[in-house]
């Protein structure tokens, strides 16, 4: 039982692995998250089974995660890392979405019915695709809002940043993203009908 | 008069701000009243929001 349990455990590794990268960027700090986590998994207080598995696995990763920004956070020289957060800021000026009048350059394009696309592996697929377009300080932020649901005081805290950075990145990284999935993916599916 | 009234009003660039906003803080009262006027509106933006929506159920489906 315990064997079975571990196995199945040890199928979502790949992607706490992908969860970790985003957010740590450092593939051994990654690796000895996920390790943590998996120890912590197998050992700890169990699996109640009120949430999937792979979220109650999540859970655990994040707090993980937590625990080593905060212990990076620590050491001078990663804080100087995230300070490059303001040249990200003016990469992907989404200023050229937009006339100078406000109105759209190219408006969003009708999606049909996306919800569909949640039952398809290969839209996932193309998620993670986006995702990694991502600069690395935003899809960071992004992730811990929207994967990890941090709230948003609670990573302003954890990366010093304010509200209102916070939101110009989650802003980027919503544009970036469905911009992304427009092109390569709704756009297709268009076609596709 | 009108041209205050109307400076008030949002363009589709204020309105994608906004929308993104709105999934981290609650909005106010004043810009979910110009939000809403925007979007009963603006097809385009109307789509923005529907999707940005959808985006949020997407990573929640992907975590899981």
């Amino acid at each position: 039982m315990a064997e079975d349990f571990a196995r199945l455990i040890e199928s979502h590794r790949g992607y706490l692995l992908r969860v970790a990268q985003l957010q740590l960027r450092d593939r051994d700090a990654a690796e000895d998250v996920v390790q943590d986590t998996m120890l912590a998994a197998l050992s700890g207080s169990g699996f109640a089974g009120k949430s999937s598995l792979k979220t109650w696995l999540t859970g655990i990763l994040k707090h993980k995660i937590v625990d080593a920004i905060r212990r990076k956070q620590r050491e001078p020289v990663v804080v100087a890392a995230f300070g490059d957060i303001d040249s990200e800021l003016d990469i992907e000026d989404f200023d050229a979405l937009f006339k100078d009048n406000g109105a759209w350059e190219s408006k969003p394009a009708e999606w049909g019915n996306p919800e569909e696309s949640l039952g398809q592996r290969q839209f996932f697929d193309m998620m993670d695709i986006c995702l990694e377009r991502l600069p690395p300080n935003t899809a960071r932020v992004f992730m811990m809002r929207e994967v990890m649901e941090l709230e948003c005081d609670e990573i302003c805290t954890e990366l010093s940043i304010t509200s209102n950075n916070l939101w110009v990145i989650l802003y980027r990284a919503r544009m970036a993203l469905r911009e992304c999935l427009e092109k390569n993916w709704f756009a297709g599916e268009e076609r596709r009908r | 008069m009108i041209r205050r009234f109307l400076g008030h009003l949002l363009s589709c660039k204020d309105v994608s701000r906004l929308v993104s906003q709105g999934q981290d803080r609650p909005l106010g009262g004043w810009d979910r009243w110009r939000l809403r006027m925007h979007l009963s509106v603006c097809a385009a933006c109307t789509r923005f929001d529907a999707q940005l929506r959808f985006l949020r159920r997407a990573m929640r489906k992907y975590r899981d």
